[in-house]
Parts: structure tokens; sequence; C-alpha cells
């Protein structure tokens, strides 16, 4: 029962609430009071001064007296709206939707209220919700376009697709009046009409209703572009010739359109002179036409002539991306010959008649060649770094003070895993231009891969805004510059400092959360403007944002130092490797007792500062929760990445979750059974197993029984593990693999033995330096005697190599 | 008895979003702004009343030939399946799921533990 008012304390919550919409919040809050002096047990008015409350960033008092404004009066729809937005505002929606429901059942005709927690629905994917809302607001309004199309797009997103075409023709069906031509948002609506038709596969009635309505719709070039797609897929060949002539009459720099003309005058992938006369013919009609050229010398036969014409007409002009736009040939390994032939057939002819035509521009002609070659040197389909540098040195020598030669050397440098000196370098290039943003960046990512996170901050701060109070990282923060994050999170991982680190992948994570709540405001916003098609790919965009590859580096990352930290194993900042001739009970209680130090301290700072700091976040008591926060979204948006399978195996077997671990294997296998960690894990799997079954419920032990496929559950997991390194003879990643296996399968094998083992891998004839870097990182991780042995030899072996040093 | 409220409450005006109900300007500026803007991509605010270009009797009429079937598909999918409460929380421990979502992956298989986990890790 909504509880009365006097006259005049009506008037003051009128005010409350008008003033709470003005933002005037010291006014309202008087207000409130006012009211609440006479009415202490007002619902309503407790309410609004909880939500100014929140506004003013006082979020846990507000959730209190909002909580005893709902005590007061149950049965207000403002008390559970408020609450509602609360819980919106924490970011709580599934609670926040519970508390919308409410209101809504004790106010069903707020407008305000069906529309708040439609949008939340969509916002969380509630799919029918969302329809069952927008069918309501439909029918509360019914003579609005807007609703209308809402109800088709929750149908579409729902996946009805026939639903979602009868509304919008319902709609168009009780028009009196034709709309205007010049309707932007009718234009917009039956396009996005035609894309639902035709994502039902019906092509020939999407056809047809787009020429229907062809002449008339404002946006011209779709229109063109989906006759042709619909087109070629009746197959209606010449009329989708047509089509497509006619889109490369109006932009021919779209590669897509060639390709596809190609395809629907079905021309064979063979007959390359028959591909080539079409880029002929539109080259010649535009001779400046770049793409063209670039596709063109892709055809076999006519190869060389035609790459010879593109390479000499390029370095001739001195474009630095001659090679960017040819390194796609090189899949191609006899195209990578031919190139490397001519592109030295060019240097030499240069280079012979270069003292008499002085160029005037050191980077045209033979610059460009030496610049091109040293490029190709470097990259790792026809890598030989020696040439590379060979090259590159000469190309400094003609042009000293050019920032693409200088960068290219820093590039090698770094593939020779001297990051040191591919660091100075890269430096060396930034100094030759500072104005230069790519440069600069370039140089501070590779301060950070060389563990200089302070220099590497300095560098990007160059160009961050200087006034921001902070310093540079803030600017970045804002920014939500994730490159910066990630790779400063690794190198702090890489130095030891777990707590910088876990803060920087966090960032990454908050940020990605940022991106999709960013979509809130469009909910509305596409709808009121009309612009369908464009919110539709928005939200099945952000629907897969966590598969982008910077959030997958920053999980992992995460993951892997929270499972170090469970694993007892990390450095964390006061403990470094210092102790490391201790045995392993001692570190470990050292380590603890850090630990311990530090969340003492960390809940110290947590009082002070509200953002989380990094101490806190390296003090977790429990790892394995925070690293699951970050492997769900891996698992479901990247599922076919191995490392994210890996990751997953490591923290559900260590968090006995047998099944999940085991699905985790399954993947892993299912993508590439022969990787040296899968095979770790399947042994792993199987011992834990082993012990653990007994304990198991009755239908877990089914499920893992008739699932773990693998090998044999009585299989002899030391012969398993001898055949498996016999198999991979040669391979280094596999022998690592089977050594650090024997330890737990072999009973003559302990901590030391295999120690010794992994370190003799160093005289393996096809060892690499990642490759010793990976030994380096386990020896590390276990503490063992072998590591000072095992890195000064390969320092010796690898003297340029930093990670040695 | 009731309260009289102010017709246009809105709460959540500064989070939310008015979509069609005009807010009351506050200054001639914002009033200006907010008339460009709703002029902005609609082609005149008129439309978007859309009284003139509506039949209204025709609108509610195809509503309500919708209505009838938007509820049908959806009854479709609820299919009564018992479930037991043991295998919720066996699933829930298991699978590391909420509780809604083990029981719908538990209706989803016929109430059937085994088969559901089995699913659930399919590859």
């Amino acid at each position: 029962m909504p509880q009365p008012l006097s006259a005049k304390e009506n008037s003051l919550f009128r005010q409350v609430i008008r003033n709470y919409e003005d933002k005037q919040y010291k006014r309202g809050l008087k207000a409130a009071e006012q009211i609440l002096k006479k009415n202490p047990k007002h619902g309503d008015t407790m309410a609004m001064k909880a939500l100014i409350i929140n506004q003013q960033g006082n979020t846990d008092e507000a959730f209190a007296l909002g909580k005893q404004a709902l005590m007061a009066d149950m049965k207000s729809h403002i008390c559970w709206h408020v609450y509602g937005l609360l819980y919106r505002h924490q970011k709580n929606f599934e609670e926040a939707i519970k508390a919308y429901k409410s209101a809504l059942k004790l106010e069903p005709d707020s407008l305000q209220i069906q529309r708040d927690l439609a949008f939340l629905q969509v916002q969380m994917r509630d799919y029918q919700g969302y329809i069952q809302s927008r069918t309501a607001m439909l029918q509360a309004r019914s003579q609005i376009r807007q609703n209308w199309t809402a109800l088709a797009v929750a149908h579409h997103l729902a996946g009805d697709l026939t639903q979602a075409e009868t509304v919008l023709t319902k709609y168009e069906e009780s028009l009196k009046i034709p709309p205007s031509k010049t309707d932007f948002e009718n234009s917009e609506a039956v396009m996005y009409k035609n894309t639902i038709i035709a994502e039902q596969g019906d092509y020939q009635r999407a056809l047809d209703h787009l020429e229907s309505i062809a002449k008339t719709n404002l946006d011209r070039l779709a229109v063109m572009e989906l006759r042709a797609e619909y087109l070629t897929k009746l197959e209606k060949k010449e009329e989708a010739v047509k089509a497509y002539r006619a889109l490369l009459d109006r932009n021919a720099e779209h590669p897509d359109y060639y390709n596809k003309l190609i395809e629907v005058m079905g021309i064979p992938d063979e007959d390359t002179a028959a591909k080539k006369a079409i880029y002929d013919e539109y080259s010649e009609k535009k001779p400046s036409l770049r793409c063209c050229q670039a596709s063109a010398s892709g055809f076999c036969d006519v190869f060389r002539e035609a790459a010879k014409k593109y390479l000499t007409f390029m370095l001739d002009k001195g474009v630095p991306s001659t090679f960017a736009n040819l390194k796609h040939l090189y899949v191609d390994s006899s195209k990578k010959e031919v190139l490397e032939a001519l592109a030295h057939e060019y240097y030499e002819a240069k280079k012979s008649d270069a003292g008499e035509a002085k160029a005037d521009d050191p980077f045209k002609g033979e610059g460009a060649a030496l610049y091109y070659l040293a490029q190709h040197y470097n990259f790792h389909l026809s890598r030989d770094l020696t040439k590379a540098m060979e090259f590159v040195n000469k190309g400094i020598e003609k042009a000293p003070d050019n920032v693409e030669f200088q960068m290219t050397k820093a590039r090698i440098i770094k593939h020779t895993g001297n990051t040191q000196k591919a660091s100075e370098e890269m430096d060396k290039a930034r100094n030759l231009d500072l104005k230069d943003r790519y440069i600069n960046t370039k140089a501070a990512k590779y301060q950070l891969r060389n563990n200089e996170t302070e220099k590497g901050l300095e560098t990007v701060g160059l160009f961050t805004r200087n006034d921001s109070p902070a310093g540079p990282l803030n600017d970045l923060l804002d920014m939500q510059c994730i490159w910066f994050m990630t790779e400063d999170g690794e190198a702090q991982v890489r130095k030891g400092n777990v707590g910088l680190a876990l803060k920087r992948f966090h960032t990454v994570y908050n940020i990605f959360d940022v991106w999709q709540e960013d979509q809130f405001d469009f909910h509305s916003f596409s709808l009121r403007k009309g612009q369908i098609r464009a919110y539709v790919d928005m939200v099945r965009w952000e629907d897969h944002v966590r598969d982008h590859p910077f959030y997958t580096r920053a999980a992992l990352g995460a993951v892997k130092l929270y499972l170090d930290m469970h694993d007892g194993k990390t450095l964390t900042d006061g403990v470094n490797g210092d102790d490391k001739n201790g045995d392993a009970a001692e570190r470990k209680k050292a380590a603890k007792k850090a630990r311990k130090a530090e969340r003492e301290a960390a809940e110290k700072a947590a009082k002070q500062d509200p953002n989380k700091p990094k101490a806190a976040l390296a003090a977790t008591t429990e790892p394995l929760v925070e690293a699951t926060k970050f492997l769900v979204h891996l698992l479901t948006y990247t599922p076919k990445n191995l490392e994210a399978q890996l990751a997953g195996f490591e923290v559900y077997l260590r968090r006995e979750k047998y099944v999940l671990a085991l699905g985790c294997l399954n993947a892993a296998l299912a993508l590439d059974a022969s990787h040296p960690t899968v095979h770790e894990h399947t042994i792993r799997f199987l011992t834990a197993i082993r012990s653990k079954m007994a304990s198991l419920p009755p239908k877990v032990q089914e499920v893992i029984k008739s699932e773990f496929t693998a090998i044999a559950p009585s299989t002899d997991l030391e012969e398993f593990n001898d055949e498996f390194f016999a198999k991979h003879k040669g391979s280094v990643p596999h022998a690592i693999a089977a050594i650090k296996m024997k330890e737990l399968v072999d009973e003559d094998e302990d901590k030391a033995s295999v120690e010794k083992q992994l370190a003799a891998l160093l005289g393996a004839p096809e060892i690499t330096f990642e490759d010793a870097q990976t030994i380096l990182t386990i020896l590390r991780g276990s503490g063992s005697k072998e590591l000072d042995e095992f890195k000064k030899k390969a320092a010796e072996k690898w003297p340029e190599v930093t990670a040695f040093a | 008895m009731a309260e009289p409220q102010p017709p246009n409450l809105h709460e959540g005006a500064t989070t939310g979003d008015v979509e069609d109900e005009v807010q009351a300007a506050k200054s001639a500026e914002d009033r200006k702004a907010a008339a460009a803007m709703a002029s902005m991509g609609s082609n005149g605010a008129d439309d978007a009343n859309g009284s003139t270009a509506v039949d209204q009797e025709a609108a509610s009429k195809a509503m309500k030939s919708l209505g009838g079937e938007a509820n049908k598909p959806a009854a479709a999918v609820q299919k009564k399946v018992k479930v037991d409460a043991a295998d919720v929380t066996l699933l829930v421990d298991q699978l590391d799921l909420t509780k809604p979502k083990a029981t719908e992956l538990l209706k989803a298989h016929d109430g059937d533990a085994v088969k559901a986990m089995k699913a659930s890790i399919a590859v």
C-alpha cells in the first residue's frame, strides 16, 4: 500500500524527483529529509533519497537505505524500481532484472520501468524476455514505428526470422499513406527486412523484394552489393557479372569485387591469363590502381613478368610498403624464389649504374632494393638473419638517417633473441624521427620486450597527453590502450613483479568489460535513429568481443600467474631468487610468509584505496577462483585456441573438476594430438584419475570412463612415455615434455635426475634458443640446482641472447 | 488512497534513456540542442509520432494478430522434465555452473546427469 502524504509533502516529493532529474542532489536531499522528518517510514521518499546518495557515489549506504525503503513499503513500485536502478548501477544486471519485474508487477502500465527492463534484458541476451517486454511496449504504443521495428529485432536476435519478418510486414500493411521517399528510418527498416529475408536463405524472394525497393532506397551501395550477392547465390551468372561490373565502375579499388567477379564469371583457378585480363582491363582504365597491380602479379605462369614489372615500378618509386604488399605471396615457395631472384637482379642492375646517376633520394632504386632484400631475409618464411643483417647495414650506410632501415635492423636483431640490443637499435630509429608516433610506439614495445618497463612507459609518455595529473599511465588507461597493458604485464611477469603484472592483466580484463557495457546506450539510440542493420551487427560483434587476441594474451598471462601462485612457486615481490639454494620446503615457507605479510599490507592499503591495489591482487587467497574468472571467457570465446584449452586443463585439474579437465583435454587432443603439452596432460590426467577415481561420485566415474578415450586406462604410463620420447626423437619440445613426465611415471627418476636430463638437452643438435629459454623457465620455476650452470652454458652457446646473460 | 504521481515520472532519467517522451528542456539552449538531435536521424521529429501515416485501428489489429502467434513457440520450448535435486548439486559442483544453468542443462537432457555432463564436454 502506498503510504499517503499530506498535500504539502506531496509537492515536496515531486520536488525531490525533479531535483534528482536535474541533478540538484543537495537540494533533493534536503527536501527528502524534510518529508522524512514528518513521515520517517515513507518508503518512496527513502528510495529517492537512496538514489540520490547513490548518485553522489556512496553506493553502500544507498543500498542499505534502498533495502530499508523496501521494508517500509513492499508494495511500492518506486521502491522496487529504485532497487533495480541501484543494482543496475552496480552492474548486477540479473538482480536488477528481478527488481524491475517486481516493480512492473505493481505498476504494469509504467512505460519507464518497462523500457528499463527491456534494455537490461537485451543486454543480458535474455531474448525471450526481451520479446515479451517489446510486445508489451508495442501494445502500449502501437502507433510508433520503432516499437514495431524493435519487436522485429527481438525476434531476429532470438533466431526467429519468420516472426521478425511478419512483424515488419504487419506494420507496413497498417500504413495508410506510404512514407515519404526521404524518410531515412523507412529506408533503413525496409533494407533491414530485406536482409532478414536473405538470412532465411530465400534469395529469390530477397531479390524480388530488393528490386521492388531498389528505386526508392537511400542506401544505393547496399542495394547494389546485395543484388550482386543474391544473383550470385541464385546462379544467375550473367546478371551477377553485370552487377559486379557496375560496382567496379563505382569503386575499382575494392579487391573483393574482383574476386567475386572472377568467381561468377566461372574462371577456374588455373586460368590465370583470363584473370589477369580482368585486372588489366581495369588498370588500363585507371593506371593508378595499386591494388589491381599487386593482385594481378599474383598469377602464376605470367607471374615472373608481372612481378618484375610491378617490382621495378615500386622500387623505382621507392615505395616503402613494397614488401608488405607482396609478402602474402610467400606462402607459395616458387613465387618466393622468383621474387628473391628478381630483387637481386634489380639490385645488381642498379648498383652498377648507380655511379653515373646519383639518385637524389637514397631510398629510391638501389636503396629500396636493399630495404626489400633485408625484409625478405628477415621474414619468417625466407629467414636468413646473417644476410638480412648484411643488406640492412648496406642500406644504413647509404641512408644513415632513414628510419626504415634502422627499424628493420632492430627487428632483425630481435629475431636473434637479443632483446637488449634490439631495444637500443629501435630507440636509435626513434631518435631519427621524433615526431613519428609509429616508431615511438615500436621503440616503447621493444623496451618492454627487454623488460625496461619504466623506460618504455617514458617513451610512450612522449605521445600521451601531458596534462594528465597521474602521468602517462593514467592517460593510457583512459585511452584503453590494451597493447601497452598487455606488453607491460608480460614484462612484469618476466621481472617477477606478480602484483603489478596481475594489475595490468586485470586492467585489460576490465577494459573488455567496459566494451561490453558500452553497447547499453545503443539499445535505445540505434532504434531511435533507425539504424537497425548496424545495430544488429554491433550486437553480434559484442557477442564475441572477447575472442580478441589481446584478451587471450592477457587472460593466459593471468591464469599462468595464478597457477604458479597456487603451486606456491611464484617469486613474489619480496622473495626473489636469491635463496634458491635452500631446499624446497624452506622456500615454500618463506614464500608463504612473504605472501602473508603482503596480504596484511594489502588489506591496509585496500582501506585507503578503493581501486584494487596491486598487492591485493597478488595476495589473493583463492588464486584458482581468480584464474577461473579469466578462463571462462577464454574457453567460451576462443575454444579453438590450444593454449586456452591447456590452461583450462591446468586450472580444472588443480580444482579437482575432473569432468571439466577432461573436456579441455579432449578439446586439446582434437586440436593437436601430437602437441608435447597434450602428452603431458594425458599422463597427468590418468595419474590423477587412478588415485582419485574411487572417491568420485558414481555418475562422474561413468562419464570419465566413457569419455576418456585418449589411452586405455590400464596403459603402462612409463612405457607410453618412452614410446612418445622415441617417436618424436629430434624434437626438443617433445623431449622436454617426455622428460618432465618421467618424474611422475618412472619410479627410478626423481626431481634432480629429471632436471639433469633437461639441462643436458642443451647438447642436442637441433635445440634452438627458444627451446633453451623454455628449459630455463622450468628450471627456474622448480628452483633447480642446475639453473646457474645451464644459464652459463646457454650464454656460451648463444652469446647474443639477452635472456641468458 | 493512491498518492498522485507526476504523469511522466522517470527515476532513471540520468542513466536511462527517454525515447519518445519529450523531456522538459531546462534552458533555451538545451531545447535547441534537443530539437536538433531529434531531427538529425529521423528527418523531422514528426515522423516519430507517425500519427499521420499510421492507421491506428489497422495497427492495433495487426498487433493483435501478432500476439497470438508470438506466444506459441515460447510455450513449446517449455517441456516438463523432472529433475533430481541431487543431480543439480552434482552438476553445480562438477561443471562449475550456477543452479539455474545446471537445472536448464539437466532439463535439456531429460534429467540424465551423465548425459548432461557428457554433452557439456563434447568436442
